[in-house]
């Protein structure tokens, strides 16, 4: 797909084209936009906790409501759309084809079909912001009895348009359809995995890419049930007067909690599992070596995706669960890590003693581990250490725990895979000097943002705060400047991100083309086709002939042996 | 392994479409396990709970057990019409499933107006009223699982008449209609479990 | 540099120590991740030998560095977890007997506090209703019933540590037993709406004897 003829046919594309690389673009730009705006909502309210009385251009003085629709809707799109948007729908669509040696997905009208729910799911929740609750503000996790109410603001929610015709019901179907979507790609992901792959290569062939989105996708199918229902019964309790989460009525808050978490936790594994895969061709590639410990890692992130169903309480130590269950909570976050440590010991043994070159796309992905592991995954411990956790929930510390996930996961590894495929997919080669500062940037600031946030939560600090200036304890001493310091590095973080979209759009239509379709020296398939790939991806289906990461063989005379090549 | 299915440039041996099929069927699964787990949280909360079942109507839901039943073997013959490529019988077996799943719709609304005007709705104002809330609870639930479970009655009923028609229409496609055929024991077996938990636990 | 607020109930030292003994171990494996990701990166033009570089990392002879790695966090992994048993049981599970006995509700968007008027017990008809002021004596084993009249909120006193959900419909009895006198705030610590970051209280702890005293002049008003 070469984005030099899109301006020719481009609305014929956009609706009609089944070719897997267009349905991702298509993906890539619609989560990016959704994704803006949650940037942009960061931006302002942090703005507004450094700096309280400052009017913000379009966002006016913001008041606690408007402060609580911010977070909220921060939180639901760059966890829900964002991340998964990326990570699974994009990427996976991208990839998976390609990097199988076949044609295109099991079920092209399928897939297609599963980006019209994505975004329908993204125009329903706009929508939700023009709603008389002028968007929903009851945190991502969307618990009642706050979500089935209006928040005490008294606007027209006593007949049943006034609840139907809600940001609280429109946030939710937006989330339902979504999950459709969802479900429905990664059923084709699944099915592309097993039957469409290139003659000669086995399972245990595959990219690990590959094999990481799929069993996101299915780890995905298997926790989001429980919460379907649940958000059923909670449309239902918004809208036609049942109680099920309601405890003047027999019902019960904690039940929508668990429904939740049971998905929430497996989620986040979800966002996880695609990251790591891109970190693994990524490493693979600038390491010139192959990756260490292959059938150990599909092995252990097994063992993490059944462990990951039993975790999910560790978000519920203080909510009024029996604390003998908590315990057993406890024991399971622990052990979780294990597997997960075995992954990233893996990557840091594919990088010892290796052939390593500090592309680009290299330094997005050792940054991505190091703070994933050492601020994230660490910090995961404390968490999990359940009487620690007494203290340190719902404040800035977990805060700064699951930026310190997410972010390298989805937006350090994603700029990873995106500065390594750009060229593949367009053409065309992205600015480096650009490249070069948006990672520069993106590292200070994050952490410019990130490092204060633990020591603030460690203060004592309250998370979803709409202000702490009125609260002595947290006044005092350097934590306003702590605060400050947070949120000019948010702003320069978010803002440092227009310099990767400008050199995306600019480098898509103007950029260098690329003088070779293998400019990494890469083995797997996609680099043995034209860049970008054809409509069917190959002129001739490639053969294969041993696993994804060939580098450095003894028996070969250049130092990578592509997976479609004899010896 | 006796399958209709083809995969096109593809050398492995797992049918395509049932694959997906029995990932969609373990995904729904869960939704409805979701909804079980629920209910039994809720039963094991109150002891009141089971009496609410006493109003459920045991022969209606019983009759529609065993239409369900009948209606998934009307399905196997299908399919057995399918793997010999016999059109006509293939109509005739899938017609009969699908009049199946309207006498279990035709008994469900009977069931649901009944116990509407009992009083007995997903919100139950009057005995809400009364201050019986366990009993409201039940009936949310109980609407809640049957009208899930209904719709994808509805839902699996017009993926066999689509099927169907399509296959009567190109001739080829046969393949489909054990699919389809999967997800209507689905829908079966979901029934089976709520029968016994809605209509049997007092 | 002070990290915590200063801890001023009996069990909070726990949960700090917890911490430090978490972030030290933590900290010995960030520098140990840190070299073997840097010392690639910098000794990056020393070019490896093909047969010191094609290493797949299968066999438990390769695999044997990780396998003593997941081994060695799995120890530390189990110390953690023994070493908050102790806390764990003590503040969650554990009831010491009451000395005081207090309810504290949480409402949109302030708390209100229950305290049992003159015959001691609390969900009698002389039961006092305050808002936002815990007065508690020091050095006693305070209970505290938690509850919400609307959504979740949580009570969460950061200087004694602690916190716990309050939900609707629900009575959940924590303990706490201060070791300092002076005034605490107290927070809420659950997403509750509009009001959720006004819900600032304040804990007076007392003495036993000025304790009384404030206790009776409350009483009789």
């Amino acid at each position: 797909m070469s984005m030099a003829h899109v301006k020719k046919g481009f609305w014929h594309r956009f609706f009609f084209s089944l070719d897997h690389k267009d349905i991702g673009l298509q993906y890539l730009i619609t989560t990016m936009f959704i994704a803006f705006f949650a940037g942009i909502f960061a931006m302002v309210f942090r703005i507004h906790l450094a700096y309280p009385d400052v009017s913000i251009p379009l966002f006016g003085t913001i008041g606690p409501k408007e402060y609580n629709i911010l977070v909220t809707n921060h939180g639901l799109i760059m966890v829900l759309w964002l991340s998964m948007g990326v990570l699974l729908a994009s990427a996976g669509n991208f990839l998976i084809p390609v990097m199988l040696g076949t044609d295109d997905m099991a079920f092209p009208k399928l897939n297609k079909l599963s980006y019209w729910f994505f975004l329908s799911s993204v125009l329903v929740l706009i929508a939700s912001f023009f709603m008389p609750q002028k968007g929903f503000g009851g945190g991502w996790t969307l618990y009642p009895p706050l979500s089935v109410g209006d928040f005490g603001y008294n606007t027209a929610y006593k007949s049943f348009a006034g609840r139907f015709f809600s940001s609280n019901t429109f946030v939710l179907l937006a989330v339902a359809l979504e999950f459709v979507s969802l479900l429905m790609g990664g059923i084709n992901f699944m099915v592309t995995l097993f039957n469409k792959r290139a003659k000669g290569m086995g399972l245990l062939q595959v990219p690990m890419v590959v094999w990481m989105i799929v069993i996101a996708s299915v780890l995905f199918m298997f926790s989001v049930g429980p919460l379907v229902a649940g958000t059923f019964m909670l449309l239902l309790d918004i809208n036609a007067g049942t109680g099920f989460y309601d405890a003047s009525r027999g019902g019960d808050p904690l039940l929508w909690e668990h429904l939740f978490w049971f998905f929430g936790h497996p989620e986040v594994y979800v966002i996880l599992l695609p990251g790591l895969g891109i970190l693994a061709e990524v490493i693979t590639t600038n390491a010139r070596k192959t990756l260490f410990g292959y059938n150990l890692i599909l092995v252990l992130v097994l063992i993490a995706m059944v462990l990951s169903l039993m975790v999910w309480a560790h978000h519920q130590f203080v909510a009024g669960i029996d604390p003998r269950a908590a315990t057993v909570f406890s024991i399971l976050t622990i052990i979780i890590s294990l597997p997960f440590a075995g992954v990233i010991l893996s990557f840091l043994a594919t990088l010892w003693k290796s052939n390593l070159r500090l592309t680009l796309p290299m330094k997005w992905a050792l940054a991505a581990i190091v703070l994933f592991t050492i601020l994230g995954g660490f910090t995961g411990l404390h968490l999990g250490a359940a009487l620690f956790d007494v203290y340190a929930h719902d404040t800035s510390f977990v805060v700064a725990h699951f930026h310190y996930t997410l972010i390298p996961v989805v937006l350090f590894s994603g700029m990873a895979g995106f500065y390594h495929w750009f060229n593949k997919f367009s053409g065309r080669e992205l600015n480096r000097f650009l490249g070069n500062l948006h990672f520069w940037l993106t590292f200070i600031f994050f952490n410019g943002f990130g490092i204060p946030l633990f020591l603030l939560g460690l203060a004592g600090q309250p998370r979803r705060y709409a202000g702490y200036d009125h609260i002595p304890y947290l006044s005092e001493g350097h934590l306003p400047l702590l605060r400050e310091i947070a949120t000019i590095s948010a702003i320069i973080l978010v803002l440092s991100q227009f310099i990767f979209v400008f050199n995306f759009i600019w480098s898509a239509f103007k950029g260098k083309k690329i003088s070779s379709t293998n400019p990494w020296e890469s083995t797997t398939l996609e680099w043995q086709t034209d860049s970008p790939p054809p409509h069917g991806n190959f002129e001739v289906y490639p053969v294969v002939y041993h696993g994804p990461y060939e580098y450095n063989r003894p028996d070969t005379e250049k130092d990578y042996l592509p997976q479609n090549q004899k010896l | 392994m006796n399958t209709l299915s083809i995969s096109k440039i593809a050398w492995n041996r797992i049918p395509q479409a049932r694959l997906a099929m029995w990932t969609l069927i373990a995904g729904e699964f869960v939704i409805f396990g979701g909804l079980i787990v629920t209910y039994l949280l809720n039963r094991m909360k109150y002891p009141g709970w089971g009496e609410m079942a006493m109003h459920t109507n045991v022969i209606a839901g019983t009759i529609n057990t065993f239409v369900l039943l009948t209606s998934s073997f009307f399905v196997v013959k299908a399919h057995e019409a399918a793997l010999k490529k016999n059109i006509g019988k293939i109509k005739f077996w899938i017609w009969l499933t699908i009049l199946c799943a309207l006498i279990f719709l035709g008994i469900k609304a009977y069931e649901y107006t009944h116990e509407i005007h009992a009083g007995f709705t997903l919100s139950s104002p009057a005995l809400l009223a009364q201050g019986k809330h366990v009993e409201t609870l039940y009936w949310s639930l109980y609407y809640t699982m049957t009208g899930l479970h209904g719709l994808h009655v509805v839902a699996g009923a017009l993926a066999l008449f689509f099927v169907m028609r399509n296959i009567s229409k190109t001739g080829t496609h046969f393949h489909r209609i054990e699919v389809a055929g999967l997800y209507w024991h689905m829908v079966d077996i979901i029934w089976i479990f709520l029968f016994p938990l809605i209509y049997l636990i007092h | 540099m002070k990290i915590f607020p200063e801890n001023v109930s009996d069990y909070g030292h726990q949960i700090d120590s917890l911490f430090w003994i978490i972030t030290s171990v933590a900290g010995l494996a960030s520098l140990i991740v840190l070299f073997l990701v840097f010392y690639p990166v910098l000794t990056r033009n020393k070019q490896r030998s093909k047969d010191e570089i094609y290493v797949k990392g299968r066999g438990f002879k390769q695999l044997k560095w990780i396998y003593l790695a997941i081994f060695i966090m799995a120890v530390a992994d189990f110390s953690f977890l023994i070493i908050e048993s102790d806390g764990w049981i003590k503040i969650e599970e554990s009831l010491p007997q009451e000395e005081f006995h207090v309810a504290v509700v949480g409402k949109q968007w302030l708390w209100e506090v229950i305290y049992p008027g003159l015959d001691g017990k609390l969900y009698t008809a002389d039961d006092i209703k305050k808002f936002n002021t815990l007065i508690v004596p020091k050095d006693a084993v305070v209970h505290i019933d938690l509850s919400a009249y609307d959504v979740l909120h949580s009570l969460f006193i950061p200087h004694a540590r602690f916190k716990n959900d309050c939900l609707p419909g629900r009575k959940i009895t924590r303990w706490v037993k201060f070791t300092q006198a002076g005034t605490y705030p107290m927070v809420c610590a659950e997403m509750c709406g509009i009001g959720h970051s006004r819900m600032i209280g304040k804990v007076v702890v007392l003495p036993q004897a000025k304790f009384q005293n404030e206790l009776a002049k409350m009483y009789k008003k």
